[in-house]
């Protein structure tokens, strides 16, 4: 299998896929989840895995190299593929101060992988603008809303619940506008 | 009081320090517990690898906080707030952060 040629969501699957049968859950989150759920419209370099049990992690530059990944500094590299994987983030998976359940898998051309949903992965852009005042996650968080069926209703009481009503307030008119916009054009 | 579960006086130290202020740096964190730059810098970094702690820079200065998006960090606070009104009074008020609002150069500091 030529790893090159995968689209985001392939790739990721293959990984998460082998990290699975070896016996982690492995819950894809961050950029590549925004990637895959806008379509297109955003680029992430990273696989951003939250991994248990955290005391294998020693394990994984096995499965990861089984697959031609090999370590270099904090994450895992290939040299045909231009996303580097990270298992960095610690267990549990959480946005904000919200844990969450791991994702079920679903199949992708055969392979297991366990993502955020979108409505998730909505609220985790916003944690990084709510907290870190992260503004390019905020546009990302918009963009997943534009292209997937998200549950606005729970991102705003998950918003509610971390003291971010102002927040989400100006997202919801950003989204809006650019819901306007994107009717206006089409 | 807190070393038996965070493994080290340091670390104690360090999460106490960012409790009580917004934002701080690792010398003045050594600086204030009498700890070498680089044991307050190796706590850091495993704080920050852990996620309980984020930095960024501000010029050249890497600024540390609690960070807000660690899943326990109610719960973390709350432990330390407790552990911060144990301690006697005197050994509290080192924590707590250094005259910072605005000053113009050269007006002496009155205490």
């Amino acid at each position: 299998m030529k790893l090159s040629r995968l689209t985001t969501e392939r790739l990721a699957a293959v990984v998460c896929d082998a990290l699975e049968r070896h016996g982690f859950t492995a819950v894809l989150t961050g950029g590549a989840c925004v990637m895959i759920y806008a379509e297109g419209k955003y680029v992430s370099r990273d696989l951003d895995f939250v991994l248990a049990p955290q005391d294998r992690l020693d394990e994984v530059e096995t499965v990861l190299a089984e697959l031609g990944f090999r370590a270099a500094g904090r994450v895992y590299v290939h040299p045909e593929v231009d996303m580097a994987v990270d298992v960095g983030n610690r267990w549990p998976v959480a946005v904000g101060q919200e844990i969450l359940k791991p994702p079920p898998r679903r199949s992708v051309a055969g392979y297991h992988l366990r993502m955020l949903s979108a409505t998730d992965c909505v609220k985790d852009r916003l944690a990084a603008f709510y907290y870190w005042d992260d503004r390019q996650a905020f546009g990302q968080a918009v963009l997943v809303c534009l292209a997937q069926r998200v549950n606005m209703r729970e991102v705003g009481r998950w918003s509610r619940a971390e003291g971010q009503a102002s927040g989400f307030a100006e997202f919801r008119r950003e989204f809006n506008r650019r819901r306007r916009t994107a009717r206006g054009s089409a | 009081m807190l070393e038996p579960l965070f493994g080290s006086a340091a670390r104690e130290r360090v999460l106490l320090c960012l409790l009580t202020r917004p934002e701080s740096y690792p010398r003045e964190m050594a600086v204030t517990f009498g700890y070498s730059l680089g044991t307050v810098q190796g706590v850091l970094a495993g704080l920050e690898d852990g996620g309980v702690v984020y930095s960024r820079m501000r010029g050249r200065t890497r600024l540390y906080s609690l960070n807000p998006r660690y899943p326990f960090r109610r719960e973390l606070q709350a432990l330390l707030r407790r552990a911060l009104m144990a301690l006697p009074a005197e050994e509290r008020e080192r924590f707590y952060v250094p005259r910072l609002r605005p000053r113009k150069p050269g007006k002496p500091l009155v205490r």
